[in-house]
């Protein structure tokens, strides 16, 4: 019997119903509910701060005893107490005065329908940090990874250091953060623990076209103002095109995901410049959008060129819905001169590459802390959208943008633990169709 | 013994950067080979160069190292022998054909990678562990510059024009010691073969296409394509032509080794022998268990290639277009490079006892087209790489 593929255009219709249900509900709030929504945002910061004084109170005290103290009640939001930080999306254990634990880990299934064999179930990754208070106003931020369980000559895993930064207030609004940090872009990339995103991967256009997770040694400062906006830039290290690899896929795969450094003894000849604005200043919705830019040659090839990546994004949270888009868009600039000793090797230096998604997620059933969210993503990128012109035979074709549906639903067993199951559709590459599960956790 | 400071510290650098190209995965320079320094030659390094060009130090006393590693040939024979004659009389066929030293600086001691792929060593089949080891052999083979041992190489070494100054480096009573004699001889050649830039100029059109201040033809171009193209000449397989990481020079070669079928070669004296093979990497002790590596040999570089007159380790063919279209034919082709059977098939790899011939690389681009079937390059496609592989010659002057 001919199988039956299922149909895109049902999945579209309902992704746009989805969308227009929620710019429905959404309308229907009135302009009170979105001051008392405020208002709620406000109390929970005053909150956060209340309880990092208490901390400090208890961290200025000698010990009572040194004998264990009883375990401490559930965890106090750490980097919520800083109002110019992004909102927190873990909250962490209390190991003492001052320094919270956190941690997540997913453990991922999958299953591609036309290739069973290759079905794998794997320790995608776990993750340990721990933030520590020096003061009221200093903190430091790390996080630990292993990725894939083992990490040795012999195995596939990794251990990385996720980030590392100290951040200081400097003013109620005003911040600074040094060292190893998340890049502000997109959605995902600052709060890509498994119980922030819908599905048991992340999604296709912020791991292909932006790097996440895509962390980089700099200085920043961040801006929370009172009217939800917050602003955040800086100076980090930039990419490092020396280390394309034209003869492997990984640079098709992710152009930015195959070049990035990672504070790994970084090239530092070339520096970026970045920003993102988000603003939040209606209970429920935030839009942002954010630019890097910076040389990527470090001064070790004869020409130089500029990456630049850039990004739109809005989420909405009206009740029970969850709707999110993004677009994004990077370049590489000067890719003909780059591209000419490297030239019939399977993957050359793309000159452009975008993508974007829309996503809907609709909370149909809670009982306690129960909370069951289908979801359903369109996404559609390209990592070779574009490629300089390096003569008649010599210039490879731009790549065709692959599009991919996502049907599923997250089921939060718990606040910081979630189950998930979706099915993922390829519209270019159907061989790689396939089915997934996911367990995750954070704290 | 006396030490050049500045000498030591260019060696300790180019030993550290060979170090580094093999760590690296190989397949690169360890610099950004920027055209080298013409700093004066250490003590030991003037030493080495006498002795590379001292025909006195042979049995026929008529051959030198400089005699099959001639300088205007990237340290390559400059003739189309498929093997160099040697002996006392220069009347012996030595076994394999004489490979180029140059860009040496950057290979490793022989080893298996994390892969099990044989990697490194000198020589066709990487029995010497590094430069040192390499040089100090061709003395006392009997096939090249036969010497009847150490002592014997010593004694020629005392009565040679810069005897004085060897001993002055090394020890007034240096000769009354023919081991340490022996040593110092090798110490001597690695630091010529490190020190002088000769050995790895770095000046081809490639490198100064690299370095943005010329430009390839078209047809150079496509010649380029075509070596990379995994699809079609796959030259980049083995022969890797990308800057690497750090920005460092492609080699053209990975140091790795491979089984390519080469056509027996009839002017081979020794292989009149119908038993006679020669079997590479399994010859040697060590690996005589690995009977999968029997019919490998190195890769070399492709630095200079348009300067050989005569290429693979059997020296079989003596044109690039032959060596070229070998690859392309060998197996969409066979009649044409190997002999015929008495019933008229073909003798397909008759230079491998048949127990070794499933060691032949088969599956690789371009080796994987069928009988009969269209070569991974045209005609003119052969003449296209061979444009490109013309820009790989040292000495370039626009």
């Amino acid at each position: 019997m001919k199988p039956t593929r299922p149909r895109i255009l049902p999945m579209k219709t309902l992704l746009a119903a989805s969308l227009a249900l929620a710019v429905g509900s959404a309308a229907a709030q009135t302009a009170t509910e979105a001051d008392l929504g405020r208002r709620l945002d406000e109390l929970a910061a005053e909150l956060a701060k209340v309880k990092d004084q208490l901390a400090q109170l208890r961290q200025a005290q000698p010990p009572v005893a040194p004998v264990a103290a009883p375990a401490p009640a559930p965890a106090a939001a750490p980097t919520a107490t800083a109002p110019a930080a992004p909102p927190p999306s873990y909250s962490g254990s209390l190991l003492g005065p001052g320094t919270v634990l956190t941690s997540y880990g997913e453990i991922n299934y999958n299953r591609p329908t036309r290739a069973s064999q290759n079905t794998q179930i794997d320790m995608r990754r776990f993750v340990l940090g721990y933030q520590h208070r020096f003061d009221e106003r200093t903190k430091v931020v790390t996080e630990l990874e292993v990725e894939h369980a083992v990490s040795s000559a012999d195995d596939p895993g990794e251990v990385e250091v996720e980030q590392a930064y100290i951040e200081r207030q400097i003013t109620p609004v005003w911040a600074a953060r040094a060292g190893l940090f998340l890049m502000p872009v997109g959605l995902l990339n600052e709060n890509h623990e498994p119980t922030a995103f819908y599905g048991v991967e992340r999604n296709f256009v912020e791991t292909a076209i932006i790097p996440s997770t895509w962390r980089e040694g700099g200085f920043q400062l961040v801006g929370a103002f009172d009217n939800g906006v917050t602003v955040q830039g800086g100076v980090s290290t930039s990419f490092d095109l020396n280390k394309w690899d034209a003869t492997s896929s990984e640079g098709r795969e992710s152009p930015l995901g195959s070049i990035h450094q990672e504070l790994a003894q970084a090239k530092g000849h070339d520096l970026a410049v970045f920003g993102a604005v988000n603003w939040r200043g209606v209970p429920g919705l935030l839009v942002g959008g954010s630019l890097f830019t910076g040389q990527a040659t470090q001064a070790q090839a004869v020409d130089k060129a500029r990456i630049t990546l850039w990004d739109v994004h809005a989420r909405w949270t009206p009740g029970r819905w969850d709707v999110a888009a993004l677009y994004t868009r990077g370049t590489i600039s000067n890719t003909a001169a780059l591209n000419a000793a490297l030239i019939g090797n399977p993957t050359l230096i793309p000159k452009s590459f975008d993508g974007y998604y829309v996503q809907a997620a609709y909370k149909v059933w809670s009982h306690e802390d129960y909370a069951l969210s289908p979801f359903v993503r369109w996404e559609q990128f390209n990592t070779a959208k574009s490629y300089a012109d390096l003569g008649p035979g010599l210039t490879p074709e731009a790549a065709r943008a692959e599009r991919v549906v996502t049907v599923g639903a997250n089921l939060q067993v718990s606040q910081g633990i979630v189950l998930k199951a979706d099915y993922q559709r390829f519209r270019e590459n159907a061989d790689l169709n396939r089915f997934n599960l996911g367990l995750g956790w954070s704290f | 013994m006396r030490l050049c400071w500045g000498a030591f510290v260019r060696v300790v650098g180019l030993v550290a950067a060979g170090l580094l190209a093999g760590c690296g995965g190989g397949g690169t320079s360890a610099s950004d080979a920027s055209v080298p320094d013409e700093a004066p030659l250490s003590v030991q390094a003037t030493l080495g160069e006498q002795i590379f060009n001292d025909v006195s130090l042979s049995a026929s006393g008529r051959q030198s190292c400089a005699s099959c590693h001639d300088g205007d040939h990237a340290h390559a024979p400059a003739n189309a022998l498929a093997v160099q004659p040697g002996g006392p009389l220069l009347d012996q066929q030595g076994r394999r054909q004489t490979p180029s030293i140059d860009y040496l600086a950057f290979n490793t001691s022989f080893h298996f990678d994390a892969d099990d792929t044989p990697t490194g060593g000198f020589f066709w089949d990487g029995r010497a562990s590094s430069l040192q080891d390499q040089a100090g052999q061709p003395f006392v083979n009997p096939f090249e510059m036969a010497n009847a041992d150490v002592a014997d190489v010593v004694a020629r070494l005392s009565r040679a024009s810069y005897a004085a100054q060897f001993q002055s480096v090394f020890g007034a009573d240096i000769f009354s010691r023919p081991d340490d004699a022996m040593r110092a001889v090798k110490l001597a050649l690695s630091q010529y073969q490190l020190e002088d830039a000769d050995f790895r100029q770095f000046s081809s059109k490639y490198d100064e296409f690299l370095r943005g201040n010329v430009q390839l033809s078209d047809q150079e171009k496509r010649g380029l394509a075509l070596f990379n193209n995994p699809d079609k000449g796959n030259c980049i397989g083995c022969h890797p032509s990308n800057r690497g990481a750090d920005g460092s020079f492609p080699l053209f070669t990975n140091f790795t080794y491979d089984n390519l079928g080469v056509p027996r070669n009839p002017a081979i004296v020794r292989n009149q022998d119908p038993a006679y093979f020669d079997l590479g990497l399994c010859e040697r002790a060590e690996l005589a268990s690995r009977s999968d590596l029997c019919g490998a040999f190195k890769v070399p570089s492709l630095r200079n290639v348009a300067k050989r007159q005569a290429y693979f380790h059997n020296g079989r063919f003596t044109t690039l277009k032959d060596a070229i279209t070998f690859y392309v034919q060998r197996d969409t082709n066979p009649e044409q490079w190997y002999p015929l059977n008495a019933d008229g098939s073909v003798n397909k790899f008759d230079d491998l006892p048949p127990q070794y011939q499933l060691n032949v690389n088969t599956v690789e681009v371009p080796y994987n087209r069928p009988l009969g079937g269209v070569p991974a390059l045209s005609d003119a496609e052969v003449d296209d790489v061979i444009a490109f592989l013309q820009t790989l010659s040292d000495g370039y002057r626009p």
